[in-house]
C-alpha cells in the first residue's frame, strides 16, 4: 500500500500508538494456551479414535517437514524442490543403522539429523551460489538421485523398492513408544521443542541474516552478511530437521521404502510452506494440517479428492497469495525482536540507547586528519570488450567529502562496486587505511569500515525499518547458531547492543517513529534516509553514497546536505557520486571527474567548472 | 489471525466428530462389513478401480445367493493412493471403523505397513496384488493371507520353461525397479544360478527400464546388439506393450516372455495385434481359460455390468480374496478374526474364481498352477502348446 | 559401431520430443519466470483431445480425410483446444496471482497441474487409452544397417524442426518477437516502452500450450499409449531441458531437449537403464556448476 495516500498515512501513524499491543499479546497468549491444551487433550477427546490420532501424528510429520523446509524456503528464499531427499536420508539412516547394527532408535534421532545435514552440506556447497530456478532444478535432481539410488539397492543397503522392514520403535528403557497415542505425544513434544528453538533462531542475528538474504541478496552481502555461509547454514539446519522427521517416520511405519520420497512429496512440503505463509510458524502448523486432513476428509470421495485439492490450491493462491497466516512483523513492535527485558515503552528504550552512547561517531580507530583513508591504484574493470573503468586512481582523505562526478555511463557506479567488493577488478588495487582489500568479499569489506548505499535503493522491503538498520551492526557481532537457539545471556546482551545501535541511527536520520513500519511502505525520500541509517549502523570509517540526492525534492536535498555535513563533523569520511551540482559544490571538499572510465580531472570544487576537459566531457567537444 | 487458527481447529474437531460418529453407528447394522483397501488414486489408480469393481461384483453374487451367515455383505472402501503412508492411514481408518476382515492391498511395499497394522489390531487381511516373498516369509503375521502367488513361484516356472521348453541359451531379464518387477527378476536370477554356473545359460542383460516413459528405443537397440534367445519382462503391461511394439517396429524378433501382469486388454490395445502375436506369457490360470463354474459366473456378471473383462488378474484375485473371506466366515460361523483366520488356514473346500482357495500355515495360497499362454496370429490368447 | 550410431539416432528422436515440449515451456517460462507445472498436463490434455477426435464417431475423421488427413485434423484441433485452455488457465489461475510474486504462482501452477491431470482422470478414466491403430500412419524405412525408423517418427522430427525454426524466426527476427524478448528481459521497462503486456501474455499462453498439444498428439501417435499422468514426467523433462539450455531462450530449449535425449539414450543403451536418471541429473549439476546459467544462457549481470 502506498503510505503517501491520505488513507495510508493515518494507518501508518496508528501503528505507532502501542496501546493495544499488550492486550493483543494477552489475547494471543490465551489462544496459544487453548491450542496447547487442545493438543494435549486431543487423544482423550470422546470422538478421537486411533485413526484420528494417527492422522494427527502424520500432521506432526508434515509440520516437522514444513518447518524444516521453511528455514530454507521461507526464511532464506531458496527454492528447494527436493526436500524429500533429506527426509529420505534421515529415514534410511535410521533403517539401515537399526537393522544392520541395532543402534537404538533414540540415538539415531540426532544421528539421522547429523547425516542428513552433513549430506546437504556436501551436495549443496558447490551449487549454493546458483540463482532461483537453477538451484530449484538442482534440488529436484538431488531428490531424484537419492530416490533412484535407494531403488537401485547399492551394496544391498537399501533393499530396493521393497524397502527396509523391521525398523524398531523408540525405546526409553522404562517404556517404548508403540501405540498411536504414544507416537502422537512423542512427535508433538519434539515439535514443541523444535518450535521453541526456531522462534529463538528467528529472533536473532542468524534469523535476521536469513531474512536479509531473502529480501535482497546483494544488499545483504553489502550489509555484512556472509551470504554463502548463511545459505549453507539454513540448508544444513533445515535438512537436519528433515532427517529428524525421517527418523520418526521410519520408526512409526517400521518400513522405509523409496515410494515415500518422490518428487510429489517434495512438492507437497513446498506447498505446506507457501500455504501457511513464508516464514510463519503458525502458518506452517495450519498448512500441514490442511495438507493431511483435507485428503483424509475426502477419502470417501477417493477418485475426486485430488481434483478438489488441486482446485483448492489454486483458489488459495488467488485469494490469499501471502499464505493463510503470514508473519506480521509490523504488529509485533520491538518486543517482536525477542530481546529479553526491553522496557515496555519503546521511547524510553531510545533514551536509554542514546544515554549509552550519546554521540554518534565513526569507528573506533581514528586516523589522523587528512590522512588517506581510501586509495585506488590503477583500477581496471572490463565487461566483455567494454572497459568500464580504466586505470583509475582515486584518493579519499579523512574527514572530507569527496565527490565523484561524470556523465552517465562514465563508470562511477562500477568503480563503487569494485571498491565495495561486488566486482573484482581485472587489475589494480584498492587500499583502505593502507590495507589491500582488493579481493575481499563485500561482507568483509563492510567489516573493515566501508559502508555504502545503492543508486537504486536496495532495502529489505518486507522487514521493519529497525530490522533493516539492525543489519548494520551484524558484521561486528559474533554469536552464532547455538547461543541463538537458546538465547544465552551473552547473546542477549549482544542483541541488545545491536538494537541500541540501530535505534540511535534510526533516531539520527529522523525515522525513529517509523521503526516498526515495513521498509517498503516508506515514501521514497525516507527510504533513502533509511538506507543511509543502515550504512551508518555498521560504524564505518568511510561512507560511500551513490547519488544520495536523486529523486529528492529541494527541501529534502537541503536537509540531506546539512545531514552529510554534520556527519563529517562527527568524524565520518564520505565518498559520493552526485549529479546535482548544487550538492557537489555545496558540500564537497574535493571533486574527481570521470569519463569513459578515465579520470579526467581532480580538483577543488570551484576549479572544476573551468576545467576544459570537464566541459568537453559534459557538453561535447567544440568543433 | 489467532481467531482463524481457532476456527480451523474447531473445524477439524467438528469434522472428526462427524466421521467418528458415522463409524460408530455403522457397526450396528445387520450387514457384514468387509473392508477393501485399494489404490483408487495415484499411479495405480486403474488397478484400484478394477479391484473395486471386481470385489463389488463378487459381493453382489454372494449377496444374491443369500449372503454369508444369512447376512448381506457390505464393502467399505478406503483409498491408499499406492503409497505406504496413505496405506497406514487407510488401514487405521478401516480398523477404527470396527471392521474385522479386510482385503488389502495392491503393491507389496504398500501392503506391508497395512498388514502390520491389521495384524497388531487382530484384523484378518487378505492381499491380492502383493507378491513379494518376504510378506509371508520374513515374519509371522497370523492374520495375513494372500490370494496371489509369490514372485518365486512364477520365477521358478519361468526358469523351467525357458531352459526346458524354449532351450534358451542367452536370456535377457528386464524389470522396472519397482517392488514387484524387481522381485520376480531377482528370483528368476536366483533360480537361473545353477544353469549359469554349469555354463548352460548366459544372462546377457539384467537391467531396469524407467516406468512411465514413452520411448524405449535405446534399450531395444541394446537388445538387438546382445541378441538374446529369450527376453523375459517382469513388470507391468503398460511398459511391456510399448517395448514390444517398438521392438517389433525396430525389427527385433527375440521371443518375448511376459509375466502375469502383462496379458491384459490394455496390453493388446496399446501394442496392437502385429506386435503381440507370438509373445508368450506366464500366468496363473486366467479367468477366461478356467472351466470352473465360479469363473464363468463371475465373468458373466462382470461383463454384464461393465461390458468388458476385468482389466488385470489382480482384480480377480481381489474378488477371490472376498470369496475366501466369505467361505472362512461361513465355516467359522462368526466374523471373529481369530476364528476366521483359523478357518482360512484349515478350510479344504472353498472355491473361487481362480480355483481352490486353500492357504498354507503362513498365509500363502496353496498350489497355484502356472501355464504358458501365447498370442496367436489373430491376437487372441491361447494355451502354449510347443512349437 | 552401428549400435553407437543407432543410439545417437534414438537419442535425437527422444530429444526432439523433449525439445518440442520444452519449447512451449520455455516461451511461458521466459516471460513469466514461472515454473509452469501445468504445461505437462496441458500436453496430456492435448493428447487426449487428439485421441477423442480420432475415435469419435468410430474414427470418422480418419475415414473421411484419410490417415494423414486425420492426423492433421487431430493435431490442429488439439492445438486450438489447448491454446484456448492455456488462455483460460492463465486467466483463472495465474493472472490473479501475478502481483503476489513468484512463489504463489508456482503453487497455483502446481494446483492447476493436479487439477488438470485428475480432471482428465475423471473424464476419460484412470486406465490407459490407446490411439486407434487405424488412425496411425504405418510404414518404416531402413536407415542404415538393419536400423529401421518409422515414417511417422521421421515426420515427427521434421515437423518439430520446422516448428522450432518457425518459432525461432518469429521470436528472433520479427518486431513482435523483439517485443516478446524485451518483455522477457525486463517487463517494467518493456511496458514503459509501450509494449502491451496483455497481448504478449495472450500470445505466449496460446502458442506455448498449443505447441504442447502438438507434442501430445504426436506422442500419442508414436507411442499409442496415453494416461492421465503422462505429462508429469514430460513436464519435468521439459523443465530440465530449459534449464540445461539456459532460461528463456528458444534455441537453448531446443539444444537442452536434444542433449537430454542424447544423454538418456547413450547412457541407457551403453551403460545402465536403472541409473539413467541419476546420471542425467549429475551431468546437469556439473554443467550448472561450470556454467551457472545453462549451456547458452546469457550471463546477465544484475545491475547494482
Amino acid at each position: 500500500m502506498n503510505p503517501l495516500t491520505p488513507k495510508g498515512l493515518p494507518r501508518l501513524l496508528k501503528f505507532q500508538g502501542r496501546q493495544e499491543a499488550p492486550a493483543k499479546g494477552r489475547k494471543s497468549r490465551g489462544l496459544l494456551a487453548l491450542l496447547i491444551a487442545l493438543l494435549i487433550a486431543y487423544p482423550f477427546l470422546p470422538f478421537v479414535n486411533s485413526y484420528w490420532i494417527d492422522v494427527a501424528f502424520f500432521v506432526g510429520i508434515y509440520v516437522l517437514l514444513g518447518l524444516s523446509l521453511n528455514i530454507i524456503l521461507g526464511e532464506v528464499g531458496l527454492f528447494n524442490l527436493g526436500h524429500a531427499a533429506f527426509y529420505a536420508i534421515g529415514a534410511y539412516t535410521t533403517a539401515i543403522l537399526y537393522t544392520q547394527f541395532q543402534v537404538p532408535i533414540l540415538l539415531l534421532l540426532p544421528l539421522s539429523a547429523l547425516i542428513a545435514g552433513g549430506f546437504a552440506y556436501l551436495v549443496t556447497s558447490p551449487i549454493i551460489h546458483l540463482r532461483g530456478d537453477y538451484l530449484c532444478i538442482v534440488t529436484i535432481g538431488i531428490g531424484e538421485i537419492v530416490r533412484i539410488t535407494a531403488l537401485n539397492n547399492p551394496f544391498d543397503l537399501t533393499k530396493g523398492a521393497n524397502g527396509i522392514t523391521g525398523v524398531g520403535n523408540p525405546d526409553f528403557g522404562l517404556f517404548a513408544i508403540q501405540s498411536p497415542t504414544q507416537f502422537y505425544y512423542y512427535i508433538w513434544v519434539i515439535i514443541a521443542l523444535v518450535i521453541i528453538g526456531l522462534i529463538n533462531l528467528q529472533k536473532s542475528r542468524v534469523g535476521r541474516a536469513w531474512n536479509y538474504i531473502r529480501e535482497d541478496e546483494i544488499a545483504a552481502e553489502a550489509s555484512g552478511i556472509n551470504v554463502r555461509h548463511y545459505k549453507l547454514l539454513a540448508f544444513v539446519i533445515g535438512t537436519a530437521l528433515a532427517g529428524v522427521a525421517g527418523n520418526i517416520y521410519g520408526s512409526k511405519m517400521m518400513i522405509v521404502s523409496p515410494s515415500n520420497f518422490t518428487f510429489m512429496e517434495s512438492c507437497l512440503i513446498f506447498v505446506i510452506v507457501l500455504l501457511g505463509g513464508l516464514g510463519s510458524i503458525p502458518g506452517n502448523l495450519l498448512g500441514a494440517t490442511i495438507i493431511v486432513v483435507f485428503p483424509e476428509i475426502f477419502r470417501q470421495f477417493a477418485s475426486y479428492r485430488l481434483l478438489f485439492f488441486g482446485a483448492a490450491l489454486v483458489a488459495m493462491m488467488v485469494f490469499r497469495p501471502g499464505g493463510i497466516l503470514p508473519r506480521k512483523r509490523e504488529r509485533a513492535g520491538l518486543r517482536g525482536l525477542g530481546i529479553s527485558r526491553l522496557p515496555a515503552d519503546e521511547d524510553a528504550f531510545l533514551q536509554e540507547a542514546l544515554r549509552a552512547a550519546p554521540v554518534a561517531s565513526a569507528g573506533a580507530v581514528q586516523p589522523a586528519e587528512n590522512a588517506i583513508v581510501l586509495e585506488t591504484q590503477q583500477i581496471t574493470m572490463q565487461f566483455g570488450g567494454l572497459v568500464a573503468v580504466n586505470q583509475f586512481d582515486l584518493k579519499v582523505r579523512k574527514g572530507q567529502i569527496t565527490a565523484l562526478i561524470g556523465p552517465n555511463g562514465a563508470g562511477k557506479t562500477t568503480l563503487f562496486n569494485v571498491i565495495t567488493g561486488i566486482y573484482h577488478p581485472h587489475s589494480g588495487k584498492v587500499l583502505f587505511m593502507g590495507e589491500d582489500i582488493t579481493r575481499l568479499k563485500p561482507h568483509r569489506i563492510i567489516a573493515k569500515g566501508i559502508a555504502r548505499t545503492f543508486q537504486n535503493i536496495r532495502l529489505f522491503p518486507s522487514l521493519t525499518c529497525i530490522e533493516n538498520v539492525m543489519s548494520g551492526p551484524h558484521c561486528h557481532a559474533h554469536h552464532g547458531v547455538w547461543p541463538a537457539l537458546f538465547h544465552f545471556a551473552g547473546q542477549q546482551k549482544e542483541e541488545r547492543t545491536i538494537l541500541e545501535a540501530a535505534a540511535r541511527r534510526l533516531h539520527q536520520v529522523g525515522l525513529w517513529d517509523y521503526r516498526n513500519e515495513l521498509a517498503r511502505n516508506l515514501p521514497y525520500g525516507k527510504q533513502k534516509m533509511l538506507e543511509i541509517a543502515r550504512a551508518l549502523a555498521s560504524d564505518p570509517q568511510l561512507l560511500i553514497l551513490d547519488e544520495p540526492s536523486s529523486g529528492l525534492n529541494d527541501k529534502e536535498t537541503e536537509e540531506l546536505m546539512e545531514f552529510l555535513t554534520r556527519l563529517v563533523h562527527e568524524g565520518f569520511t564520505i565518498l559520493l557520486i552526485e549529479h546535482d551540482m548544487n550538492v557537489v559544490m555545496g558540500i564537497s571538499d574535493r571533486v574527481t571527474v570521470m569519463d569513459m572510465g578515465y579520470k579526467i580531472a581532480e580538483d577543488l570544487p570551484q576549479n572544476i567548472y573551468n576545467n576544459p576537459k570537464v566541459i568537453e566531457a559534459y557538453l561535447g567537444k567544440e568543433e | 489471525m489467532n481467531r482463524r487458527v481457532f476456527a480451523m481447529v474447531t473445524l477439524v474437531v467438528t469434522l472428526s466428530a462427524l466421521f467418528a460418529g458415522c463409524a460408530g453407528q455403522g457397526a450396528q447394522t445387520e450387514t457384514i462389513k468387509i473392508g477393501l483397501q485399494a489404490p483408487l488414486t495415484g499411479d495405480y489408480a486403474a488397478e484400484g478401480q478394477w479391484a473395486k469393481q471386481s470385489v463389488e461384483v463378487a459381493a453382489e453374487l454372494i449377496n444374491a445367493r443369500g449372503g454369508v451367515l444369512g447376512k448381506q455383505i457390505e464393502i467399505v472402501v478406503a483409498d491408499d493412493a499406492s503409497n505406504p503412508k496413505d496405506s497406514a492411514l487407510a488401514a487405521q481408518k478401516l480398523i477404527a471403523q470396527g471392521l474385522q476382515e479386510v482385503i488389502a492391498s495392491y503393491g507389496s511395499s504398500v501392503t506391508a505397513p497395512a498388514a502390520d497394522l491389521y495384524d497388531a489390531n487382530k484384523v484378518v487381511s487378505v492381499g491380492y496384488g502383493c507378491t513379494a516373498v518376504r510378506l509371508t516369509m520374513d515374519k509371522q503375521r497370523p492374520y495375513f493371507f494372500r490370494t496371489a502367488g509369490r514372485d518365486d513361484t512364477q520365477s521358478e516356472f519361468f526358469v523351467k520353461f525357458a531352459t526346458e521348453v524354449l532351450n534358451a541359451k542367452r536370456i535377457a531379464i528386464m524389470h522396472d525397479n519397482q517392488d514387484y518387477g524387481k522381485g520376480v527378476a531377482d528370483d528368476a536370477m536366483r533360480f537361473l544360478q545353477p544353469y549359469i554356473d554349469s555354463g548352460q545359460v548366459e544372462v546377457v542383460y539384467f537391467d531396469a527400464i524407467t516406468p512411465g516413459e514413452s520411448d524405449y528405443s535405446a534399450v531395444i537397440s541394446q537388445l538387438k546388439e546382445l541378441k538374446p534367445d529369450v527376453w523375459f519382462f517382469t513388470a507391468y503391461y503398460a511398459e511391456a506393450a510399448l517395448l514390444l511394439k517398438q521392438a517389433r517396429e525396430a525389427g527385433l524378433t527375440t521371443i518375448f516372455v511376459g509375466n502375469n501382469s502383462v496379458p491384459t486388454p490394455e496390453f493388446e490395445k496399446i501394442a496392437g495385434v502385429d506386435a503381440i502375436k507370438g509373445s508368450i506369457h506366464l500366468n496363473e490360470p486366467m479367468p477366461q481359460f478356467l472351466d470352473f463354474p465360479e469363473s464363468h459366473e463371475f465373468l458373466n456378471a462382470y461383463r454384464a455390468k461393465y461390458n468388458e473383462l476385468p482389466g488385470s488378474i489382480w482384480a480377480v484375485y481381489a474378488a477371490d480374496a472376498l470369496n475366501a473371506l466369505a467361505a472362512a466366515i461361513e465355516k467359522a460361523g462368526s466374523t471373529d478374526p481369530d476364528q476366521v483366520a483359523n478357518a482360512m488356514r484349515t478350510m479344504t473346500d472353498a472355491r473361487g474364481i481362480t480355483g481352490p482357495l486353500l492357504f498354507t500355515e503362513r498365509g500363502d495360497r496353496k498350489d497355484i498352477p502356472y501355464y504358458a499362454y501365447i498370442y496367436n496370429d489373430q491376437g487372441v490368447l491361447e494355451l502354449y502348446s510347443g512349437q | 559401431m552401428q549400435v553407437l550410431l543407432e543410439q545417437l539416432v534414438n537419442g535425437l528422436t527422444i530429444g526432439t520430443f523433449y525439445a518440442l515440449v520444452a519449447m512451449g515451456y520455455s516461451m511461458v517460462y521466459g516471460i513469466m519466470k514461472l515454473i509452469n507445472f501445468a504445461h505437462g498436463d496441458l500436453f496430456t490434455l492435448g493428447s487426449y483431445l487428439g485421441y477423442t477426435l480420432l475415435v469419435i464417431g468410430g474414427g470418422w475423421v480418419t475415414t473421411t480425410f484419410g490417415v494423414w488427413g486425420g492426423v492433421v485434423v487431430a493435431v490442429l484441433g488439439a492445438m486450438l483446444g489447448i491454446g484456448i485452455a492455456g488462455l483460460l488457465l492463465e486467466r483463472v489461475a495465474y493472472a490473479p496471482v501475478y502481483k503476489a510474486g513468484r512463489l504463489p504462482l508456482v503453487v497455483s501452477a502446481l494446483g492447476a497441474s493436479i487439477f488438470i491431470s485428475n480432471g482428465i482422470m475423471a473424464v476419460w478414466g484412470p486406465r490407459f487409452q490407446a490411439y486407434p491403430a487405424t488412425s496411425i500412419p504405418s510404414g518404416s524405412i531402413l536407415l542404415f544397417g538393419d536400423f529401421r525408423i518409422t515414417i511417422l517418427k521421421l515426420v515427427t522430427i521434421l515437423v518439430a524442426f520446422a516448428l522450432m525454426a518457425l518459432i525461432y524466426f518469429i521470436v528472433e527476427k520479427t518486431l513482435f518477437g523483439a517485443a516478446v524478448r524485451a518483455m522477457a528481459l525486463d517487463r517494467e521497462t518493456a511496458t514503459l516502452m509501450g509494449i502491451d503486456f496483455r497481448k504478449i501474455i495472450l500470445f505466449v499462453f496460446f502458442v506455448g500450450p498449443a505447441l504442447g498439444a502438438l507434442a501430445g498428439v504426436f506422442a500419442g501417435l508414436n507411442y499409442t499409449r496415453i494416461i492421465f499422468n503422462l505429462g508429469w514426467s514430460y513436464g519435468l523433462k521439459a523443465f530440465t531441458a530449459v534449464i540445461l539450455g539456459g532460461i528463456g531462450n528458444i534455441p537453448g530449449a531446443m539444444l537442452g531437449g536434444i542433449m537430454l535425449g542424447l544423454m538418456e539414450a547413450l547412457f541407457e543403451g551403453l551403460v545402465s537403464g536403472a541409473w539413467k536418471n541419476v546420471f542425467v541429473f549429475i551431468i546437469l549439476i556439473i554443467i550448472l556448476i561450470v556454467r551457472p546459467t545453462g549451456l547458452i544462457g546469457e550471463k546477465i549481470a544484475e545491475k547494482v
